[in-house]
This record gives C-alpha cells, sequence and structure tokens, in this order.
C-alpha cells in the first residue's frame, strides 16, 4: 500500500451559493427540502458553469427529514444540470451537518480520491415531516403484518382517540427534554453573560448584515428563491432598545435571571447551501477561482446529559484540539466565524477560552487560549440576523469565510459551529 | 406563448372564413432553425452590376438555385436586385419592374434583398437621387408583400464591394429565417472587414459572450441564441433576478453573474468574469433594461434618472471599462427601440435613453474600430414578452396587427438572431449602425 | 435475629389481588372495634423459586423510560418484577402497618452484577427494622434477587405508615428543614396526564393513586401522583452502566402530581452520579438521589 500512496494535497474552496435564508412560515413556506436544496445547487452550477459535469460527490443534509427523502441529496442532484453520474450522499450531524459534509469532503479531495465536490445543507421548519403517534405506529405496523381479517380487526380496535393527533418533531434534546434554548439558558447563566452583552452581539450581526448586503458583499454567494433575494430575518434598523425591549423567551425558570430573548436568539428558519470544493488541478483546468484552502476541521462532543457541560459547549473542546493539531494559538486567525445558534452560545464559548480554570480543568491547557479580538468576528453577520437553518448554516459559514480571507488576499479564519446532542464541528480555513 | 389569433386565421376553416372576412391574416414567420433550407426556393438575381456574376457564385457556393430571370420557376425563395452601380433614376425601372413582375412567383416567407451604394452629399445629384430612391422603393416593396416575405436592403459605403465579407454576411442574415421580423431596413456595410464564418451555423463558434440583462424575456433568448450559435455564454442581470438568471445559465450551459449594471464597478467585474472564467471577452451585448413609463406633465425625477442610468449611462460607463482594457475585436451590440427613434407616448425618458443608445454606438464606432472591434445597435419594435402579455388583449391584437407590414408582433428571438449576426465577426463591416427589428412597423417607418 | 421462617409461593401474586387484600384490610381497621395486630413485624421470608421475566414488557418497560432496548434487565425492572413478592409480605395478615396509605420513603439497591433477560432468577423478600419515624413508623422490605448461586440485586425499600406510632406517639419533633434550592436544571420531564396508566400497564401495578385523578381523590389525593418508582426508572435510564455493577439511592420528597413538568438536575461525582428532582411549576422537591458504579473488583473470577 505505502508504495502507492499519494501525498495529501490541498483541498480549495472555489465558492458557495445559497438561497436567502426566510424565517419560518414565510415564504419557502410550501418548498421543500429537495426543492431549496435543488435551487441551491443549480444556482452554483450556474454561477460557476458545472453544467454536464459528473462531480467526485455531492454531500449534503438535512436535520428535519421526511423519510420519503432517504435519498435527498441524490434526488437533489438529479433535479440540476450536473451529469446525472454525480455520486451524492445525505449526511446528518444536526446543526454541524453542513460541516461535517463540507469537511469529509475536503477530505476525500486531499487524499486524492475525488477532485471536485459539492457539500453543503438544507432545512425546513415549515415543511417539516409530522409522524403518526406511536400507538397509532404501532397499530399500522401490525396491521400490515396480519394476514387475515381477525387479527388485522383486532388491530384496528386498539387505536384510541389520543393516537389520531400527529407527533410534530421537537427542537428538544431527547435524552434531557429540554430545547436548545433552555439548554442554553443553562450555560449562559453559568458563563454570567450578561442580557446586555448578548443584545449588543444580536444588534452587531444584524447591522454587520445589512452593511454587507450594502457593499454587495452577497452579489455571488446568494441566489434569490422564490421570490425572495435577501434573508428575512435581517433587521437593518434593528436598535438596542427595540432588543432591550423583548420579553425572555428560553430559561423563564430562571424568573428574573433571564437573559435570552427572540432577538438574540436565532428563529426557525428555512433554506439550503452549497460548497464548491475541488484540488488546485480541479480549479485551474476548469479556470476557477481559488478563494481558500480548507486546512482543517475537527469534531468534539460534551456530556450534556449528565450536566458535565453545556449543550453547545462542544467547539470549544474542538477549537483547543485544533488548535494544537496545527500549532496555532487563538489568535492566529484574521477571522472568527462563531456560529450564532445564540448570542449565548458565542460569548460563553469564547469566555471560556479565555477562563483558566476551563482550560486547564476541561482542555487541560496550561494557560486559556485567550480572547480574540472582537472587530475579527462575524464581520459580516451571522445566524442571529440572517437565521439558522440546520443544515444549510455550515455551507453559508465556509462560502462567507473563503469570500472573505480571498478579498483580504492573506490570514486565516476559524469557523466553530455548535449542535445538537452536544457536538460542534470547527475548522480553518486559510487565504489564498 | 400560442397566438390564438394567428393560428387560427392560418388554419382550415377560419383560415377561409377570416379570408373572406377581409381580416388581416398575418402569416407565421419563417423563422431559423438549424439545417433548414437558408431560402424556401431559387433565388433570382436582378441587376447589370459587374459584380453579379460573382454573386451568383458565392449564392451557388451557399447552396442556392440562382436563376437570372424567373421564366419557368413557380416558386421563388428570394429576388436579389444588383443596383449598386445605378447612376440615374431613370435606371431603376428595369430591375425593379422585373422585380415586380417575379413577385406573385415568391414562396411565404420569401426575401427582396437590394444591394446599392450609400447616397452621399457629395455625390452627383442623379446618383443621390436613384441612391436614396431605392431607400423608398425597397420599403415600398416590403409593405406589399405577403405571407411572411421581406424586403431588405444592404447599403455599401463608398469603396466597399458587393463581396465585402459583411455584404454577404448581411445576404446572408436578410435570406436566412434569422431576419424574419426585420423588413423594411437596411444595413450599412461601410468597410471590407470580417471574416465569413467556417460555418453559417456556428458563427459564434470560440466566443465569449456577456449578455445583460439575460435572467428573462429578450436578454433570455440572446443567450440561448449566441449560445446555439457557438458561443461560451455569461449571463448577467441584477442579484435580485439571480433564481431566473440561474435557470438561463444551465440552459445555455453558460456562466451566471449577479452584479447590477448600474454598479460603477459593472464594466470590471464583467471582464475579470470573463476573462478569468472562459479566457476572453469577445462579445458584450447591452440588453438589460427597464421601463418606468409616465406622460412627462405626470413624470418624477425617480423614474426620469433611472431609466437614464440603467438604460444608456450604465452602457456609457462599462463600455470606457471596456475600451481602457483593450480587449481585442471586441463587438458590443446594444438594445434600443423603435421608441428612442420614433417617439412613443408615456415614454419620454424611455426613449431619451433607447434614443440615447442610437447616438452612443454611432459615436463609440471609431474607438472600438480601432481595437479591431464595433459597436452597433438593434432597435426592437412590438416585441412579445413577459411584459407585452400584460397588455389588455384588445389592444395588444391591434398594436401587433395594425402597426408593422408583417402584421404580428415579433418574438425576443427575432432580437436575438439579429444581435447575433451584428455580434458575429462576419458583421465586422457594420459599425455605429442601428437595425431595426419591428417588421416595419409605422412607428419610425 | 431470630430465623426467619420461609414461605415458597408458587408464583408471583398477582398486584391485583393484593391491594385487593389491602383494601379490605383497611377497610376491616376502619371498622369499629377493629383489634390492632401487635406491632411487630412476622418473622417470615416469602420466597419465589423462578421469577418470570416477560422479554415483551423488558421490551415495553425500555421505551416508556426512553432508555435503549438491551436484553439487560433495568434495575427498577427488576424492582418492579418481584414488588408483587414484596407486597406479599406487607399484606400478611400479621403484617403490623396498614399498606394502603403506606408512604414510599426510599430505595437503596445493590444491582450486584449485568442481569440477563434470560437469567434463572429467583427472589427472597422480607421486612426488617421496624422503626419510629416523626410522622409515624417506617419499615425496610428487603428482597434480594439471586441466579441460585450468588445475590445480584439486592433492594431495600422503606416505607412509612403516616400517624401509626409504635407505642405511644413522640413529642411534636420540630426539626430545622432545611428550605430546598433547586440546583441548576440539566433535564426537563413533561410527565403526561397518563404516565401511571402507562407505568401500571408495564410493571402492572395498578395502585388507583397513580392511575387517575378520580381513583386518587376516592383515597384522599387531588390528583393522581406519579409512581415514585417510574421516576427512578427515568432518573436510572442511560446513565447506568451496562456491563458492571453498581449501587443506587433514591429519596422521595413531595409526591409529583399527573400531569406536570418535572426539571431534573445531574451531576457527576468521583464514582458515579448524583440526582435530584423537583416540581418545574412548584419548586418543590420531588426527589434525589444517586448512583455509585461499584469499584471493579480483582476477585471477581473472570
Amino acid at each position: 500500500m505505502s508504495d502507492t500512496q499519494q501525498p495529501i494535497r490541498p483541498a480549495v474552496v472555489i465558492g458557495g451559493n445559497r438561497i436567502p435564508f426566510a424565517r419560518s412560515n414565510g415564504p419557502y413556506s410550501k418548498a421543500s427540502n429537495q426543492d431549496m436544496l435543488t435551487a441551491a445547487l443549480d444556482g452554483l452550477v450556474a454561477r460557476f458553469g458545472l453544467q454536464g459535469q459528473r462531480l467526485g460527490g455531492v454531500a449534503a443534509g438535512a436535520v428535519l427529514k421526511h423519510s420519503k427523502d432517504f435519498n435527498l441529496v441524490r434526488e437533489s442532484v438529479l433535479g440540476t444540470s450536473l451529469s446525472a453520474q454525480t455520486p451524492a450522499y445525505d449526511v446528518q450531524m444536526a446543526c454541524a451537518t453542513g460541516m461535517e459534509a463540507i469537511g469529509s469532503l475536503a477530505n476525500k479531495i486531499k487524499l486524492g480520491q475525488i477532485d471536485s465536490a459539492i457539500g453543503g445543507g438544507v432545512d425546513t421548519t415549515s415543511d417539516a415531516p409530522i409522524a403518526v403517534s406511536e400507538g397509532l405506529r404501532s397499530v399500522l405496523m401490525d396491521l400490515s403484518r396480519a394476514r387475515s381479517t381477525s387479527p388485522k380487526l383486532k388491530a384496528i380496535s386498539r387505536i384510541r382517540p389520543r393516537d389520531l393527533a400527529p407527533n410534530a418533531p421537537g427542537t428538544g434534546e431527547p435524552r434531557t427534554g429540554l430545547s436548545m434554548g433552555d439548554h442554553q439558558a443553562i450555560t449562559t447563566k453559568a458563563w454570567k453573560i450578561s442580557r446586555e452583552a448578548q443584545d449588543e452581539l444580536a444588534l452587531a450581526s444584524h447591522k454587520n448584515l445589512a452593511a454587507a448586503y450594502e457593499r454587495n458583499f452577497f452579489d455571488d454567494l446568494i441566489t434569490p428563491f422564490a421570490g425572495v433575494s435577501k434573508d428575512t430575518n435581517l433587521r437593518a434598523d434593528s436598535t438596542i432598545e427595540k432588543l432591550a425591549s423583548l420579553k425572555p423567551a428560553f430559561g423563564k425558570n430562571l424568573g428574573a435571571e433571564a437573559t435570552m430573548t427572540a432577538g438574540n436568539s436565532t428563529p426557525l428558519t428555512d433554506g439550503a447551501s452549497a460548497v464548491l470544493l475541488g484540488s488546485e488541478d480541479y480549479a485551474r483546468e476548469h479556470d476557477l477561482p481559488m478563494l481558500a484552502n480548507f486546512v482543517d476541521f475537527e469534531a468534539a462532543a460534551v456530556d450534556f446529559v449528565h450536566g458535565a457541560d453545556g449543550l453547545l459547549m462542544a467547539p470549544a473542546y474542538a477549537v483547543a484540539r485544533m488548535l494544537k493539531r496545527n500549532n496555532l494559538t487563538l489568535q492566529d486567525f484574521d477571522f472568527y466565524e462563531i456560529h450564532e445558534a445564540f448570542a449565548g452560545t458565542v460569548l460563553s464559548t469564547l469566555a471560556a477560552w479565555d477562563d483558566p480554570e476551563f482550560c486547564k480543568n476541561k482542555l487541560g491547557l496550561e494557560a486559556p487560549l485567550g480572547a480574540i479580538d472582537r472587530s475579527k468576528l462575524n464581520v459580516n453577520g451571522s445566524s442571529l440576523a440572517a437565521g439558522h437553518p440546520f443544515a444549510a448554516t455550515g455551507g453559508r459559514l465556509v462560502a462567507t469565510l473563503a469570500k472573505m480571507l480571498h478579498e483580504k488576499g492573506s490570514g486565516r479564519g476559524l469557523i466553530s459551529v455548535c449542535a445538537a446532542g452536544g457536538q460542534g464541528v470547527v475548522a480553518i480555513l486559510e487565504a489564498r | 406563448m400560442a397566438d390564438k389569433y394567428l393560428e387560427l386565421v392560418n388554419s382550415g376553416l377560419t383560415k377561409k372564413l377570416a379570408t373572406s372576412l377581409g381580416l388581416p391574416r398575418p402569416s407565421i414567420l419563417r423563422r431559423y432553425a438549424p439545417g433548414e433550407a437558408l431560402l424556401p426556393g431559387p433565388v433570382l438575381l436582378l441587376g447589370d452590376s459587374s459584380s453579379a456574376q460573382q454573386l451568383a457564385d458565392t449564392l451557388l457556393g451557399w447552396g442556392l438555385d440562382v436563376r437570372r430571370h424567373a421564366v419557368g420557376v413557380n416558386r421563388l425563395g428570394g429576388i436579389v436586385l444588383m443596383l449598386d452601380e445605378l447612376e440615374a433614376p431613370a435606371e431603376l425601372s428595369a430591375p425593379m419592374l422585373a422585380a415586380g413582375a417575379a413577385l406573385r412567383q415568391l414562396a411565404p416567407g420569401g426575401r427582396v434583398v437590394s444591394l446599392s451604394r450609400e447616397a452621399l452629399d457629395t455625390d452627383a445629384p442623379a446618383v443621390a437621387a436613384v441612391r436614396q430612391g431605392i431607400d423608398g422603393a425597397m420599403r415600398s416593396v416590403g409593405r406589399e408583400l405577403r405571407g411572411g416575405a421581406t424586403a431588405n436592403g444592404i447599403v455599401l459605403g463608398h469603396g466597399v464591394s458587393p463581396s465585402a465579407p459583411s455584404a454577404l454576411a448581411a445576404l446572408h442574415f436578410f435570406f436566412s429565417g434569422r431576419s424574419a421580423y426585420v423588413d423594411g431596413q437596411f444595413l450599412s456595410v461601410d468597410s471590407a472587414d470580417g471574416t465569413l464564418p467556417a460555418d453559417f451555423s456556428q458563427p459564434l463558434a470560440g466566443k465569449v459572450a456577456v449578455v445583460t440583462g439575460a435572467a428573462r424575456g429578450i436578454g433570455a433568448a440572446i443567450a440561448q441564441t449566441l449560445h446555439r450559435d457557438g458561443a461560451t455564454v455569461v449571463v448577467v442581470d441584477v442579484p435580485g433576478a439571480g433564481d431566473a438568471l440561474a435557470k438561463v445559465a444551465n440552459k445555455v450551459s453558460g456562466t451566471a453573474l449577479q452584479v447590477d449594471v448600474t454598479r460603477p464597478d459593472a464594466g470590471a467585474k464583467i471582464i475579470e468574469h470573463a476573462v478569468a472564467r472562459h479566457g476572453s471577452l469577445d462579445i458584450v451585448i447591452h440588453n438589460a433594461g427597464i421601463t418606468r413609463d409616465k406622460l412627462l406633465a405626470n413624470m418624477d425625477a425617480r423614474r426620469w434618472d433611472s431609466v437614464i442610468a440603467v438604460n444608456i449611462s450604465s452602457q456609457l460607463a462599462m463600455n470606457e471599462a471596456f475600451l481602457a482594457a483593450e480587449l481585442p475585436g471586441l463587438r458590443i451590440v446594444s438594445l434600443a427601440s423603435t421608441s428612442g427613434i420614433a417617439g412613443n407616448r408615456g415614454q419620454t425618458n424611455y426613449a431619451a435613453s433607447k434614443g440615447g443608445v442610437i447616438g452612443m454606438v454611432r459615436a463609440s464606432a471609431a474607438s472600438f474600430a480601432a481595437a479591431g472591434g464595433g459597436i452597433n445597435a438593434v432597435a426592437p419594435g412590438f416585441i412579445e414578452t413577459e411584459m407585452t402579455a400584460k397588455i389588455p388583449v384588445a389592444t395588444r391584437t391591434v398594436a401587433r396587427m395594425l402597426m408593422p407590414s408583417l402584421m404580428q408582433g415579433g418574438l425576443p428571438v427575432d432580437v436575438a438572431e439579429a444581435i447575433g449576426f451584428l455580434a458575429s465577426d462576419a458583421a465586422a463591416g457594420i459599425n455605429g449602425r442601428t437595425l431595426r427589428v419591428c417588421g416595419q412597423s409605422l412607428v419610425g417607418a | 435475629m431470630i430465623a426467619r421462617t420461609r414461605v415458597v409461593l408458587d408464583a408471583a401474586p398477582s398486584l391485583g389481588s393484593l391491594y385487593a387484600k389491602a383494601t379490605g384490610a383497611r377497610l376491616r381497621q376502619m371498622l369499629p372495634d377493629a383489634k390492632r395486630e401487635a406491632l411487630d413485624l412476622p418473622h417470615v421470608e416469602h420466597q419465589l423459586a423462578h421469577v418470570p421475566v416477560d422479554p415483551a414488557k423488558l421490551v415495553a418497560y425500555q421505551r416508556l423510560m426512553g432508555d435503549t432496548v438491551r436484553d439487560t434487565l433495568p434495575s427498577v425492572f427488576v424492582h418492579g418484577l418481584v414488588f408483587p413478592l414484596a407486597m406479599s409480605v406487607m399484606v400478611r395478615d400479621d403484617f403490623p402497618l396498614p399498606l394502603l396509605g403506606m408512604v414510599h420513603l426510599s430505595n437503596q439497591v445493590n444491582h450486584v452484577a449485568s442481569i440477563p433477560v434470560d437469567a434463572t432468577l429467583g427472589a427472597i423478600a422480607w421486612a426488617e427494622s421496624m422503626r419510629g419515624h416523626r410522622a409515624g413508623t417506617a419499615v425496610d422490605v428487603i428482597v434480594e434477587v439471586t441466579d441460585g448461586t450468588r445475590v445480584l440485586w439486592r433492594g431495600v425499600s422503606t416505607y412509612l405508615a403516616r400517624g401509626v406510632w409504635l407505642g405511644s406517639k413522640p413529642g411534636s419533633q420540630t426539626e430545622a428543614r432545611t428550605p430546598f434550592v433547586a440546583p441548576a436544571r440539566t433535564g426537563s420531564w413533561k410527565l403526561a396526564a397518563d404516565t401511571g396508566r402507562a407505568y401500571a400497564a408495564v410493571m402492572g401495578d395498578y395502585n388507583p393513586i397513580h392511575l387517575s385523578a378520580f381513583s386518587a381523590k376516592a383515597l384522599g389525593l387531588q390528583r393522581a401522583i406519579a409512581h415514585g418508582m417510574y421516576m427512578a426508572g427515568r432518573a436510572l435510564a442511560g446513565a447506568t452502566p451496562q456491563s458492571t455493577g453498581y449501587d443506587w439511592e433514591i429519596e422521595f420528597a413531595t409526591p409529583a402530581f399527573l400531569p406536570s413538568s418535572v426539571d431534573v438536575a445531574f451531576e457527576d461525582k468521583a464514582d458515579g452520579m448524583s440526582f435530584s428532582g423537583w416540581g418545574a411549576r412548584s419548586g418543590k422537591p420531588h426527589f434525589s438521589g444517586s448512583i455509585t458504579v461499584a469499584p471493579r473488583t480483582s476477585a471477581s473470577g473472570e
């Protein structure tokens, strides 16, 4: 084996595309995951002239998925003008789906297994799957197994009125019964993150995103969909006063100490994103731009079930490990893209990195990772303003950061995405 | 979109009914499809020009059946009038009457094309008279033809031979279904520049073309036509139209560039995209345009200024960027409008911008020629688009039947075909000109 | 220590019949002239030579608790299997305390080793340590589950007969009870109105106080309350080791009415974890407990 092994080569981010993100039950309420992912892919194909090309692979996923969408990504690819010979597969890692899809494709490129790929994700909470109740499901399964009338009637007789109520998917953690926001409320309080600090971060997100639109930053990152050409959650005219007037939405059990509102938390959002990756040779042969190298990525998970860590604190661990592997410090970055699931998530993570005790006891570090230059954080806005269609956020972050790095012409960027189940994926991109 | 009226008056019982009732009966136009014959029958070559034999040889080379008189021909595909050597009005009689005698044999979708010389202020009065007279005569022929047949002319500049590449290319264009909705028009050939394509079905092979406003309507048709003719197409539109734009890009296997053409760096963005992604920039079609109609008495600055900014100022700014980039052989075709020639009620702003395009191409011709390229305009008349589909049915029917000789509105593809022709290298001898694609509308003659 | 007389049962008694018997006893005690039995525990132990395990019930239990379906027995499930045996001791005519109205105070369990679903199990149950309590009389009911060679599971359930006094009623003891302060929650359980019925359907424990507001009211409660062992089962689900033994204990404070939300907190400790639950709205403590992973002994003969 060893004498045929290829050296590891760079995987480059060529560009990205997403549809504008839209608040749940809004303009995309009739669109399915497949519709939206196909649109995001179509826009990417159009931007880079990939029509008829057989790519090495397309990996994406959705957090909330209908069972009929078992092959969501492949079905979407078949609906685009990519070659029908392009293989595709579904990935699911909650809100880190997009990052995991993109990272694993980058690895394949690095190993020389494939030359080109599209990674991304999609989610809709407007067209979410509704399941029948467990009672009805059990009856229906027995009914389909029954071979004669008598057991069929017997099965049917077991249906109770309450079984007819459908089950909508919740965003609660199955093992704790707490919603993600209620989990973050615990972490936010533990790190003593103030309401004001959270509202300020939310305001900055809106202002930065609005400014990015203003300077046409998204012209080659977004393709409109269903009559929407801008993220509908964006409130360019938001003010700190307006944010301060909102009532707590999460951690309400904390009473007066509750700090998390609809303003400093991401709303349920629909949307899709896609990122084109390739080897350097692929990009050169097809006259495609090379925005950034996808240098490395790392996943981590924490035990939130038994309270050892906050649900969304896994990136704190992942970054520490990734920095060590790459011999970098937390300050060696020109841009930080920290997914704003909640303002409290970003601020808790930053606080943890800067906390000697956390870094020593939890991360096993002699010295804390330290603070970051906040002017380099989410400079073109993030999820609080743009919204967060779970699996689609990774693609948004990678494409945005790659473009920022390419515009700057040098430097390095850090991506951090937390996910349900106490997980997180982080990544390093380098300008080119 | 199927035109019900056009369909009805051209089929079976309703056709008979329409004829007996004397209803206007617009014809189904002969439009280009790859592989179809250049003309629907033999071509009659009239006139005593010394270039006649050379031209006949060329036409034979195009696979046409060339006749010098109409005797024994039941069905003519086209008539070419070689009028380039006439010296006085009296000399027009013989060729015109010969053409007239052959008109009844002209097949539906047939073509009458004249070749003449430009009337100059320095010409002898008699020479100028006959040359200018040809203009009136040919336009009148256009008005008399039926069955989707058209009459157009080629006007040779001083010292330009009838066998100049662009003259031949113009003739080929007028013969072809590509000129279906061009009627009663003259194309001026100013130089012997240009090269005929090796393959007339792929006149844009190897070219990189940018089409602005390509998300829908005429722009989308232009992108498809240029792609069909061999070009690699970059489609451009405002970011807000990106979804429709992506569909067009994917249809033509091109690339989509979302940029607002009124941005100061639009020209630079276009050059950067075309050169970086496709290796060159050979053709630009300035199609992006908007209407903000209002009677002048009710016009506000927002309406006026936005139309001027998009329809003409942006083109001026982009052209400067293109010239500064010294792109070799860059050919530009800009969208004017018959409103810019004859005016239109409620469209003072639009007409100013479109008239402006005509002036711009004339005044930019020399600069682009200096870099081996050229710039021309196409002025569409009534074209059936999503926009015109919103006009009430009765008004629309009247507009499309009563105004043009061809008694119908054109299709986006008709405009696209004219643009494709002017964008080709074969049209390099045509520069600073505006070609109307209006079915010989009354508007602007 | 006086040796206990062993009573061998042919099969596990049904809880329904035991509750009926308990109710009958209660009624008898409520009659005028009802004679108070002597306040002595009977010196007996009840044995069940074979404790049947229904794999379908095991799956139903694991699903109910939101646990992974495995072929080893959860500790609370074992408790449920032998609960009728324990009850059979408490409903004996010579058992000095009335069963109905008895309050479940706590459990301490040594789950000595992993118990496969197909293990052949036997069990012995007896009562001991009847003692005074500030609110009445407490008693421990011990059950040992064996596979014939060794004890795999040993549970001590402590019950309180409220208002029943050994000898004379003690003077009013005013222990300063420290007010309960809820810790930071790590989870929240939504207990539906049918939680009691669902648990009863799986474990057979049809105690009327858990089934419905109506049946609970008949026994003097405002609403139905959750089975203590249901909450113990939820707490242990996913938190206990699978391949080694462990000890656990739970203490019950106030009952959790149905339906309601119970906030819970789990906290890692050096050798296991502690947990507690309280009313999300009322703030009243429902239970607290811990799981201790037994240190691996090198003499475990593997």
